[in-house]
């Protein structure tokens, strides 16, 4: 293969320390509060990135993730109450069966396209918050069933030994997190992104370029399924204990738009897409002000992106840094021309900045 | 499973939802057919209105009657302001793409009414409940009497005028091909704000209704639009007659549910399987789609 | 060699393609006819796109048609597009990548030389990395040929390569396209309007009107038969 260039490289390096920063530098810094706020920030940002994927790459777009989350914490509150087995493997197995049940329901609901298929979605995932509003989460109660009426006194559902304290957990959330939009990029990278691309463009190219769109479609469904899986167990180890109202089929179309604003031409646009969900409405909290003004921003944006800007904040923000880079950078070059030029030393006036 | 007696009640307020149901389901139709725009913000609008006709007479005073016509008016305005501003740059996009606009919509309007009015318990009574009398075991009002007449009444006028008139020709002509039809010198603009208008004024006719048969809280207000669309999609948003029985039958199913208890509590899914097994349905028969991108 | 045997489509009251029956042999086989003629819908067909109500396709001794589409080509068939589709959003060697990957030949260890090779034969200019967005018409198309023989095709579509293309562009498609059966090894058929381009390229031609085959044989002779001419011209004297 050939050599990657110097700013391949540079770019995971940058991304490394980030993660670095967050994972070290930030706990000690941040009070509980934050930590939670921060904690749930990683959470959404793997959710908002299995939608960033369904849309920007594939050109599918799910009403139903939120259901799809509550699926997955409620998979994994049993099976963390129900057995011993290590937390990880309780994300990842609380992940694979997401990643079934998703599979299931996109087989037939992928023959759908475009607007049709989001309804589907957002049907289904109304008509599962009302069987989990019904069943209710499992609380820790005796038996496999394990609800019991009133949750007092139950045990909330339990985190990796390493990982029991709030800080610490939060590490791992972020550690978990970064492996999924690893896992993102490697697909995105290499084969299932490539067809997804043709699919997204033109499904005849695609055709004619020998993929099979139902089995792509179907890779990408089940991949965001699994992450959003994760993401609910990661969750549920997070908050403890699961109410419904955790999930309001609302949260799926404020999804919706934090993705659409956070940018779906790039994986770094979910991360502000978490962010938006789930940092603003803390910080708006901070500073007194209603949270209801977020809902209204939150519908700004959807129409600001729909009819101005398709790539959304992550691709217009270093757009828009690049531009101001480049301006100051010229004024910059241009100050120090003149001033060579004045220099009464023979150093021949630079070229003025383009 | 109870006796006959106790579904009577549930009848009379499923029919009355029904007809609701259908009257919204019409506007929907009617409005995607001639825009392409399935406009997810119609609960939200109603909704809306229906908070301002509340503020109008409880907080200003108003005369109730003025109050209701401030509602309509407002879900045609806002409706028609809406079109008019972000109908034009998404004219040629994908269904997905206008239907996403319009959740944009119904956030900033959701974000609105919780800010504005908050989360209190409100309740609007339409005069027209207040004139009941019974039939045999059962009390019937008159706004559920209303409602399901509205219903009827709609569907078959919107049918009529869709066919025999000059107005309704075009909005016929516009659902089939835009560019054509603005190329025969059809006012296509014109035409378009006109199907907003109305559907808007439809849209605060069942927030009216509908806050007084079910309770004035803008979420639960604003996600009644999924029965109006699961009424639309077994339509396959095409048929008014068939969108006004399927929102009565979406109604009836929906109340009749209530009281066998073993199943009642999962009531709420009804208008979502509905509508999912009408998308199903509707999926038979998918071929390669040659449309390009959504965005 | 292609074996089309009274192949119809009809639908809503159209018949795009009538009780077609010809066969494609070895090198560049050129279709021609006036626009509506059915050459696209008879790519289509081949390409799994529309359904025949009728008729056979017999590609090298395989039933075509009982491929699904996508399978065809992993079998072999390759095409290029009307309007060019190359995807925009990937770079010129991932789009050729594309088809190599999902084709019968496609291993890992090769890919990078045949995709490279494949750009080469085609004659693009331009750095393998470069995203297909930044191209303009003319890269793009061969780009869309690259990925259209790579990886051992059986056959290769091409349908109207030269269309919006100046004449220059057009002679060096013409090369590339008389290069394809000796590069690939597999039988093309081209369907264009330059009939200087379809002259030049394939030694026999066939020609479709309203659906039907009106003629079939060396390229010279069927562009002088006078029911193509009349296809293409009218039946009205021509005053020149």
């Amino acid at each position: 293969m050939r050599r990657p260039t110097t700013s391949e490289v540079r770019r995971p390096a940058t991304v490394l320390a980030l993660l670095l920063v967050v994972v070290l530098v930030l706990p000690p810094l941040l009070s509980a509060y934050w930590i939670d706020v921060l904690t749930a920030v990683a959470i959404y940002s793997v959710v908002a990135l299995s939608l960033n994927l369904l849309i920007g790459r594939v050109g599918l777009v799910s009403l139903g993730q939120i259901a799809v989350l509550a699926l997955g914490a409620w998979v994994a509150a049993k099976l963390a109450f129900v057995s011993s087995i290590p937390f990880p493997l309780v994300l990842l197995i609380a992940g694979l069966i997401t990643l079934v049940l998703g599979t299931l329901v996109g087989l037939p609901a992928l023959r759908l396209s475009g607007l049709y298929l989001a309804l589907i979605t957002l049907m289904l995932a109304g008509a599962i918050t009302v069987v989990l509003s019904t069943t209710n989460f499992p609380n820790g109660g005796p038996g496999f069933l394990s609800h019991t009426e009133s949750s007092f006194g139950n045990p909330a559902v339990r985190r990796p030994d390493i990982a029991s304290s709030d800080p610490a957990y939060f590490r791992f959330t972020v550690i978990v997190a970064a492996l999924m939009f690893a896992l993102a990029l490697w697909h995105v990278r290499s084969r299932p992104g490539r067809a997804w691309a043709a699919i997204r463009q033109s499904e005849p190219a695609a055709l004619a370029a020998g993929v099979n769109i139902t089995l792509y479609k179907l890779w990408a469904w089940a991949l965001a399924s699994f992450m959003t899986g994760v993401a609910g167990g990661l969750l549920a180890g997070s908050v403890g204990k699961l109410y419904t109202y955790q999930f309001p089929t609302r949260d799926s179309i404020i999804l919706l738009a934090v993705v659409l604003m956070g940018g779906i031409y790039s994986l770094w646009g979910a991360v502000v897409a978490g962010a938006l969900m789930k940092l603003l409405p803390a910080l708006l909290d901070d500073w007194g002000l209603p949270a209801d003004l977020l809902i209204i921003l939150f519908g700004v944006g959807v129409l600001q992106v729909l009819l101005t800007a398709p790539g959304g904040l992550a691709a217009q923000v270093p757009k828009d840094f690049a531009r101001m880079g480049g301006g100051l950078s010229a004024v910059v070059r241009r100050r120090l021309a003149a001033r060579a030029e004045r220099a009464p030393t023979g150093t021949a006036p630079q070229e003025p900045a383009p | 499973m109870p006796d006959w007696q106790n579904f009577e009640p549930f009848i009379v307020s499923g029919l009355a939802l029904g007809g609701v149901y259908s009257l919204s389901g019409v506007g929907m139709v009617v409005l995607y057919r001639t825009t392409g725009v399935l406009n997810l913000a119609f609960g939200a609008v109603g909704a809306m209105g229906a908070f301002i006709a509340w503020s109008l007479i409880n907080t200003f005073g108003w005369p109730a009657v003025l109050a209701y016509l401030a509602c309509v008016g407002f879900g045609a305005a806002v409706s028609l302001i809406y079109g008019m501003l972000a109908g034009p740059p998404l004219a040629g996009r994908d269904p997905l793409v206008k239907a996403a606009a319009t959740i944009g919509l119904a956030l900033i309007l959701l974000g609105s009414m919780s800010w504005i009015w908050s989360d209190k318990a409100r309740s609007m009574v339409l005069p027209t409940t207040n004139w009941r009398y019974s039939v045999g075991q059962v009390l019937i009002n008159w706004t559920q009497i209303i409602a399901l007449a509205l219903g009827v009444l709609i569907t078959l006028t919107t049918a009529v005028f869709l066919r025999l008139t000059g107005l309704g020709t075009a909005m016929r002509a516009l659902a089939n091909d835009r560019e054509i039809t603005a190329a025969l010198g059809v006012p296509v603009r014109r035409v378009e704000a006109t199907t907003w208008v109305v559907s808007g004024a439809l849209s605060g006719v069942a927030g009216l209704l509908m806050s007084n048969l079910v309770g004035l809280d803008a979420a639960t207000l604003t996600f009644l639009v999924i029965s109006s669309l699961a009424a639309a999609l077994i339509a396959r948003l095409r048929s008014l007659v068939v969108t006004l029985a399927a929102g009565i039958v979406i109604g009836l199913v929906n109340a009749l549910v209530t009281p066998i208890f073993s199943i009642s509590p999962y009531r709420d899914m009804t208008p979502f399987v509905l509508a999912a097994v009408a998308l199903l349905f509707l999926a038979r028969h998918q071929q390669v789609s040659f449309a390009r991108r959504i965005t | 060699m292609i074996e089309i045997t009274d192949l119809t489509v009809r639908f809503g009251g159209v018949t795009p393609l009538d009780g077609m029956t010809v066969t494609f042999d070895i090198g560049t086989c050129g279709l021609i006819g006036p626009n509506g003629a059915g050459k696209t819908t008879f790519f289509n067909v081949l390409s799994g796109f529309v359904r025949p109500t009728q008729g056979s396709v017999r590609a090298f001794g395989d039933d075509l048609l009982a491929m699904p589409h996508y399978k065809r080509a992993r079998w072999g068939l390759r095409r290029t597009f009307q309007t060019e589709q190359a995807i925009e959003e990937l770079s010129v060697a991932d789009n050729v990548a594309l088809a190599h990957e999902h084709s019968r030949r496609g291993n890992r260890v090769s890919r990078r030389a045949d995709v490279l090779d494949a750009l080469e034969f085609v004659g693009l200019g331009v750095a393998p990395d470069v995203k297909v967005e930044t191209l303009g018409a003319r890269e793009r198309r061969l780009v869309e040929i690259a990925r259209a023989v790579v990886g051992s095709p059986r056959v290769v579509l091409l349908d109207e390569p030269a269309a919006g293309l100046p004449d220059e562009e057009t002679e060096h498609l013409g090369r590339v396209i008389r290069g394809i059966p000796e590069y690939t090894g597999a039988l093309a058929v081209l369907v264009d309007h330059d009939m200087s381009l379809v002259s030049a390229c394939c030694e026999k031609t066939a020609v479709l009107d309203f659906g039907k085959l009106i003629a079939a044989g060396p390229t010279a002779t069927v562009l002088r038969d006078e029911n193509v001419v009349r296809a293409y011209l009218g039946t009205e004297p021509v005053e020149l």
